[in-house]
């Protein structure tokens, strides 16, 4: 089983957290953005991993939950919803909001993308009123969407607005050595700017997702 | 679209009871309310949820390895078939395509949720193609054509006519 990554690559900060939580078997092989291991995509995907089986996973929320099943930790319902909704609402928010920051240099309009998601968020950690996202242990899903905002979470010129019960969380969560041992492997202490090579090479973000491709039935 | 889809799956796994759904957001997520816990919310979330309550769990992968295809696949029917533009259609079919060449199934040689998700949302775009380009994404066709005779899952689908010989030359 073998683990590609990149440096500055904000995914690669979930499979590595989820590698040092789980302690899978793994080799992890660093190499740049541009280099291509998923023999049938047309574009670059790290990170990605190589299976015993010779296929290979492209997905960075599925190599997590496979890393935490191997290990004995199967993804419960409520999980794989915030990794769905991590997937589909979060990651599309965030990107933009990357984007400006680091490659537009808009930081101060990142809050506007933000606010949604956030709340969205801070709401499902508040009524649950638990230490963690679906219960008292660390779940998959809490490292995916720790390694989600942390580059965002953790800088602290962006601001955010007051979200308390996900600073709680995302700090109780950022204290485990697995995490903080990802961070310094992928953004090596540079923060935001770390990302910046990565981000540059990424397709401008849609501000305005097209509805028309679809058929509205 | 995603709710036709949820009550299309229901009669696939032949759940005695239609769920009642509701959407929320822009984007019309699916919410399904729960009469013994909070509410599942999203496509992928509720469909695994739908497997499980009809007891088809090896829907959903019978080891951890295809357990991983199967959620990635998944994921990628609601990122990239959910907000394509059309510039994204050809690289979709372009990867599949090499993707499914040496594969009967998304999730290698079982028949899964993957295969029933990714051809709902891959409809719309195979019911666009000309003939020709058909034959140039021969083993997304081929795929799609297998997924749609199917026992029980087309339902609220019209069938897409498939050629299985080429009819123009190859380009090789």
């Amino acid at each position: 089983m073998k683990l590609f990554v990149s440096e500055g690559n904000p995914h690669c900060l979930k499979v590595l957290a989820a590698l040092e939580e789980t302690g899978a078997k793994c080799g992890v092989d660093y190499i740049n953005h541009e280099e291509n291991v998923v023999p049938f995509l047309s574009r670059p995907a790290i990170p990605a991993l190589l299976l015993p089986s010779g296929s290979h996973l492209f997905s960075s929320n599925a190599i997590c939950q496979f890393l935490f099943e191997v290990n004995g930790q199967e993804t419960p319902p409520l999980c794989n919803q915030w990794l769905e909704w991590e997937a589909t609402e979060l990651q599309p928010a965030l990107f933009q909001a990357l984007y400006m920051a680091v490659v537009q240099g808009k930081g101060s309009e990142v809050s506007k993308v933000l606010q949604a998601p956030l709340n969205y968020l801070d709401q499902g950690l508040t009524k649950g009123n638990l230490p963690y996202l679906t219960g008292n242990a660390v779940t998959v899903a809490d490292v995916v969407l720790w390694a989600a905002l942390y580059p965002i979470l953790s800088d602290s010129s962006l601001q955010l607005g007051e979200h308390k019960s996900v600073r709680s969380w995302f700090d109780r969560v950022n204290a485990r050595q697995s995490c903080q041992s990802a961070t310094q492997k992928v953004l090596q202490g540079k923060g935001l700017q770390g990302m910046k090579s990565y981000l540059q090479r990424q397709p401008a973000p849609q501000v305005n997702q097209p509805r028309d491709s679809q058929p509205s039935n | 679209m995603a709710l036709r889809e949820l009550s299309s799956l229901e009669k696939f796994l032949e759940l005695k009871k239609p769920n009642k759904y509701s959407t929320q957001g822009d984007k019309k997520v699916p919410v399904l309310q729960s009469s013994d816990g909070p509410p599942l919310v999203g496509l992928i979330t509720i469909a695994c949820n739908l497997v499980k309550e009809a007891k088809r769990s090896e829907l959903l992968g019978d080891s951890a390895e295809s357990r991983a295809v199967v959620q990635q696949w998944l994921e990628y029917r609601v990122t990239k078939l959910n907000n394509y533009n059309k510039d994204d259609i050809r690289t979709i079919l372009k990867d599949l395509n090499l993707y499914l060449q040496d594969k009967t199934f998304m999730a290698e040689n079982q028949f899964t949720l993957a295969d029933i998700l990714m051809y709902y949302g891959i409809h719309p775009i195979i019911l666009d193609l000309a003939m020709q380009e058909k034959e140039q994404f021969m083993n997304v066709t081929r795929w799609f054509d297998h997924i749609q005779h199917y026992p029980g899952v087309r339902r609220h689908l019209p069938p897409v006519v498939v050629l299985k010989n080429r009819i123009y030359p190859s380009r090789h």
